[in-house]
C-alpha cells in the first residue's frame, strides 16, 4: 500500500472525529495517529505539557517495528497490538494496515479491556478516512526561491566554532 | 515519504545519518543538538548501549524555516553502524526523505566506508527505493585524525555514482562541516518538495477547465482551517 503523504483539512478532520469517538468511549487520555515512519499525522486528548509528542511519537514507531520484526522471526505476519504497563500509566500501540499506528495513553481511569475493544474499532474508522486520504491530490505549496536556491541557509549555527 | 498537513500547515521530513561503526554519526546530532536554539530543537534521545555505542537510533526533531505559512520540520535519525544491528537500520530507514553518509576518513577505515554504502543500497532496494530516487550527500569525518585519506579518494571510492552528490570535510568533534552537511540535506529537500509541487500545480492546472474561477482548492482549505 502507497504511504500517505499529504492529509488535507477534510481528512484531518475526519481523524480528529474519530480519535474524539475513541477517547469518549475508552476514557483513555489521549490518543495519537502515527506513521510507520515515526511522523504524527493526528492527535487528540489531554497531552501533558511535560510529553514531547514527536519523541514519543518517533520511539513508538521504532518499538512497533521492532515488534514486527520479532512477529515475523516466529512466523508471525505482525502482532497487531502491543502493549506496555507501567505504574500509574498504559500504552497500547495499534497497527493500522501497513502505514499507521494508534498510539493510546491510558492512566487508572478506564481499563486495557476496555481501551482494546474500542480501539478495534476506531482502527476500523481511522482505516477508511486513510484509505480515502490516499486519493487526495496534492495542493502546490510554493516555498519560495530564498529557500529552495540556496541564498538562505536553513539552519543556523549561532557560534560556529573554529 | 515527506508528509504535509494542510490543518498544523507543516511539512515533516526524515533525514537519517548512515555510516561505519563510530564514523561520527551521533557526533553529528550531538553537535547540531548543542548549537540550535531551544525553540528550533527538541530533546534529542539515544538509545545507545552501556558503552555509549548505537544500539536503535538517536533522534533530533527540528524546526526549520517558515515559509509560505508552512513550518517545516526535519527528524533527524542515526542508525546504528555496527554490522549485527542490519534489522535495526532497515528499520530506521523506513519513510527517509534523505540521507547524509557520515564516512570515516582515516586509511584504515575505507573498507568499513564501502561495506557501508554497499549495505546502504542494499537496505533501500529493500524497501523498494535507491539513491537514485532519495536525495544524499556524504561527509568526510574525521578529518583531524592523523594521516586522512585524500578527499579526491574518498570521492573516487564513495561518490562516484552517475550523478556526483555534495560532499563535505568534517570534524564533528568540533562542528567542522556539520551544519553545511545539514543545509546540503536539507536544502536538496526542500528542492525536491518544491519541484514536487511545480509538478502537481502543472497537473492541476491542465486537469481544470480553462473557463474556471481563479479560486483554488486551497482557500477553501484556509476557509475550513479558519473556522476551527
Amino acid at each position: 500500500m502507497q504511504a500517505l503523504a499529504i492529509l488535507t483539512v477534510e481528512s484531518a478532520e475526519r481523524l480528529l472525529k474519530a480519535l474524539e469517538e475513541y477517547l469518549d468511549h475508552s476514557e483513555a487520555s489521549y490518543a495519537l495517529i502515527i506513521d510507520r515512519g515515526g511522523a504524527i499525522l493526528s492527535q487528540l486528548g489531554e497531552i501533558p505539557p511535560s510529553v514531547d509528542v514527536t519523541t514519543l511519537s518517533a520511539l513508538a514507531a521504532g518499538s512497533f517495528a521492532a515488534t514486527r520484526e520479532l512477529a515475523l522471526r516466529v512466523g508471525e505476519a505482525e502482532f497487531s497490538a502491543l502493549h506496555q504497563q507501567g505504574k500509574n500509566s498504559q500504552i497500547l500501540i495499534c497497527s493500522i494496515q501497513d502505514e499507521a499506528m494508534l498510539l493510546t495513553v491510558f492512566g487508572p481511569k478506564t481499563t486495557l479491556g476496555l481501551v482494546r475493544f474500542y480501539s478495534a474499532r476506531a482502527v476500523k474508522q481511522i482505516t477508511t478516512v486513510l484509505e480515502r486520504a490516499r486519493g487526495e491530490s496534492r495542493i502546490p505549496i510554493d516555498l519560495g526561491h530564498e529557500v529552495t536556491s540556496g541564498l538562505q541557509d536553513v539552519f543556523h549555527e549561532p557560534t560556529p566554532r573554529s | 515519504m515527506s508528509i504535509i498537513n494542510y490543518v498544523n500547515k507543516e511539512i515533516q521530513f526524515k533525514i537519517v545519518y548512515y555510516g561505519p561503526a563510530l564514523c561520527g554519526k551521533t557526533t553529528n546530532l550531538t553537535y547540531i543538538h548543542s548549537q540550535v536554539a531551544e525553540a528550533h530543537k527538541g530533546e534529542l534521545v539515544s538509545l545507545a548501549t552501556a558503552a555509549d555505542r548505537t544500539l536503535f537510533f538517536d533522534f533530533l526533531p527540528l524546526n526549520a524555516v517558515v515559509v509560505k505559512g508552512f513550518k517545516t520540520k526535519f527528524q533527524l535519525y542515526t542508525v546504528p553502524g555496527q554490522v549485527i544491528y542490519n534489522a535495526t537500520r532497515q528499520l530506521v530507514l523506513r519513510s527517509v526523505d534523505g540521507i547524509v553518509f557520515v564516512a570515516d576518513s582515516q586509511w584504515d577505515k575505507m573498507e568499513e566506508n564501502i561495506e557501508s554504502f554497499k549495505n546502504l543500497e542494499e537496505n533501500l532496494v529493500r524497501q523498494s527505493t535507491s539513491l537514485d530516487q532519495i536525495p544524499y550527500v556524504l561527509q568526510y569525518n574525521k578529518r583531524d585524525l592523523s594521516n586522512p585519506a585524500p578527499v579526491h579518494y574518498l570521492d573516487f571510492i564513495l561518490n562516484n555514482r552517475n550523478v556526483r552528490v555534495p560532499s563535505f570535510v568534517g570534524i564533528a568533534t568540533t562542528g567542522q562541516g556539520v551544519f553545511a552537511t545539514l543545509n546540503a540535506i536539507s536544502r536538496l529537500l526542500l528542492q525536491k518538495f518544491a519541484r514536487e509541487n511545480e509538478i502537481a500545480s502543472a497537473k492541476q492546472q491542465a486537469s481544470q477547465p480553462a473557463y474556471a474561477p481563479a479560486s483554488t482548492a486551497l482557500s477553501g482549505i484556509a476557509a475550513a482551517a479558519a473556522r476551527r
